[in-house]
């Protein structure tokens, strides 16, 4: 009886489960279907497969579209992004985790209370920023205008990255630390040779959740990115709406290139971005 | 937390009363692994929010010359306008006043529907997740697609299927169910587009709130339901009585990062509708971004009401605090 319960329950939970998971994914499989269709049969058909399968409107969409070259733009921005993130914040994380200074509550609030401020409010003062600061506009050179966009970035990622880091630090044992101090190693020592190789979990997390973060990121590049030849894989794909005629299946085509690599990302991080997902249940 | 302290071996041998400079250099040299973070934040944080502040309070269309650092303000295109701003937006200035309520009253509907269909839809799925068993992981993975690849290359799809001759519109005719169709579009018509934007945003958020039900769950003490079936509880029962109540911390969590996400984000409706048609769709972080980036821009209203916004959502924050106090008190 119970068994049997139990049986039905679980074919219930799968059916459920099934519904679900193709409403989840439906955009995506009309995004592939899509994306292997002309033009015309795109806006005539709703069967998800193709008459025909025609992979030259991928293939095109990359070649003739240049999306190498975006691509490119869009890895080195993600990849700068995590690396500084991943520097600045393991090291402050473990600063505020595992030494003592003056005033450690106080600047720790003060990160905390940046979660408050909501991206728009500093927009516009960013851009002024960058601007007193010759980051942005016609004169600035690829790598000042790089480094104009990643920081605010950067320092957006701040408060939730301390907090994960310092909470991981905090919670290792610290006897690591003391025996490490006993031996004469100081503290930049103890960080780099012990802590921070301890910490590749909490590093992965962070990674993943930021690489997906930045990499669908439109609004911010947007404003900071005026050469079209530096634009990110989001900025190429909006460009295709100053096509006269809209053709569905190549911006298929192209959202499909724009997101693969991010789910390949995720595919390999999965279990990384569901520990930073809860943890950040606790940020609230 | 573990304070393990630097320097506490050297400080107690060195007595209590007076110590050298020296040492205390050393003993608050754990401020150089912070610095290069205080130096940013200084940098991009605290200087572009106090540049927000002061600038809520001056009018200026981005021509001409306004600084903070050093104070520069140079009319015409800059002036003193003290708290003109926000009178204007809130209800002196008509026009103003009536777009901001407008935006304001579709980020409160997007809050409610939202925050509901995500929380009534998520729930039964974890729970679905939580006995599939085997299956658990490959579900779960799919069910999670969605959030990794926001962004752009997915409100194109979902501009597509809303198109007059896209998917939906379809679907429908061939359901035979064609009255329902929206023949501009469901991005194009003003009684469809704010549903329409909705349910994409609920289809973006179910993922992660199923992830953290299904965390929730997970740490629910299976003696309970058993206890519960020998006392001859029903599953209605046993959803009410001990599901519903032990993931109550959850779906705060849920409601407050719904609440938040809604309040703050904008990118979706300035790539899917740009707020239209005819205002349908505008939301307070779009008309920020508008002042300050738009056709006419009016950078001191950009940052007077984007402080409007901050009270918003610090009020949810706090709200968010207190229960979370109440709720470890108890």
């Amino acid at each position: 009886m119970i068994k049997t319960k139990g049986a039905i329950s679980k074919a219930l939970s799968y059916i459920v489960l099934t519904l679900y998971a193709l409403l989840s994914l439906y955009p995506f499989l009309w995004m592939i279907s899509s994306a292997l269709k002309s033009n015309k049969e795109v806006l005539s058909s709703t069967s998800l497969i193709p008459q025909e399968i025609r992979f030259d409107i991928i293939l095109n969409t990359w070649n003739q579209l240049n999306f190498f070259k975006y691509f490119v733009n869009s890895v080195i921005i993600a990849a700068l992004v995590v690396v500084g993130i991943i520097l600045i914040y393991s090291m402050a994380g473990f600063g505020f985790a595992r030494t003592k200074f003056i005033g450690s509550k106080v600047l720790f609030m003060a990160f905390l209370g940046l979660l408050f401020v909501p991206g728009v409010t500093v927009l516009v003062p960013l851009v002024q920023l960058l601007k007193a600061l010759g980051l942005i506009g016609r004169d600035a050179t690829l790598p000042q205008t790089y480094f104009g966009l990643i920081m605010p970035i950067i320092n957006g990622a701040g408060p939730f990255s301390i907090f994960l880091f310092r909470n991981y630090f905090a919670s290792l044992p610290s006897e690591l630390h003391d025996a490490a101090r006993v031996d004469g190693a100081t503290n930049w020592g103890v960080f780099f040779r012990i802590f921070l190789p301890l910490a590749t979990p909490i590093i992965a997390t962070v990674g993943i959740l930021n690489i997906i973060g930045t990499w669908s990121a439109y609004i911010w590049p947007s404003i900071v990115l005026n050469n079209p030849d530096w634009y990110t894989l989001p900025l190429k794909l909006k460009d295709l709406d100053l096509q006269i005629v809209i053709q569905w299946n190549v911006r298929m085509a192209a959202s499909l290139i724009t997101i693969t690599p991010v789910i390949i990302a995720f595919l390999v991080l999965q279990r990384y971005y569901i520990r930073g997902l809860t943890a950040g249940a606790v940020r609230g | 937390m573990g304070h393990a302290q630097a320097g506490a071996v050297s400080r107690s041998s060195l007595g209590k009363k007076r110590k050298p400079l020296v040492q205390h250099i050393r003993d608050n040299a754990g401020i150089l692994f912070v610095l290069p973070a205080v130096i940013t934040f200084l940098v991009f944080g605290l200087y572009t929010v106090i540049y927000s502040v002061v600038l809520s309070f001056f009018r200026w269309n981005g021509f001409g010359k306004f600084s903070i650092l050093p104070f520069a303000c140079d009319p015409p295109a800059c002036q003193f306008a003290g708290l003109d701003n926000f009178a204007y937006f809130l209800y002196k200035e008509p026009t103003m006043s009536g777009f901001f309520w407008q935006a304001l009253q579709h980020n409160l509907i997007m809050a409610v529907v939202v925050t509901t269909g995500t929380v009534l839809i998520a729930l039964p799925i974890a729970i679905a997740l939580n006995r599939a068993g085997r299956g658990q992981t490959t579900y779960r993975l799919l069910i999670m697609l969605p959030m990794v690849t926001a962004g752009i290359a997915v409100y194109y799809v979902w501009s597509f299927i809303y198109e007059p001759d896209g998917l939906l519109n379809s679907v429908l005719k061939t359901l035979g169910l064609g009255f329902m169709q929206a023949k501009q579009g469901w991005l194009g018509q003003v009684d469809t587009a704010l549903p329409a934007l909705m349910v994409v945003m609920i289809w973006g958020a179910v993922p992660s709130a199923t992830i953290l039900y299904l965390a929730g769950l997970q740490t629910i003490d299976k003696d309970l339901y058993e206890a519960s079936i020998i006392d001859g509880a029903t599953p209605w029962q046993q959803l009410w009585q001990i599901t519903w109540p032990l993931l109550l911390p959850v779906t705060v969590v849920i409601i407050i990062t719904s609440i938040n996400g809604v309040l703050q984000g904008y990118e979706m409706v300035y790539l899917m509708t740009y707020g239209g048609p005819a205002g349908h769709t505008e939301v307070v972080g779009l008309q920020i971004f508008k002042y300050g980036f738009g056709d006419q821009r009016q950078l001191g209203m950009a940052s007077a009401t984007s402080w409007a916004l901050f009270v918003l959502v610090f009020a949810v924050a706090v709200v968010n605090l207190r229960l979370f106090r109440s709720r470890t008190e108890a």
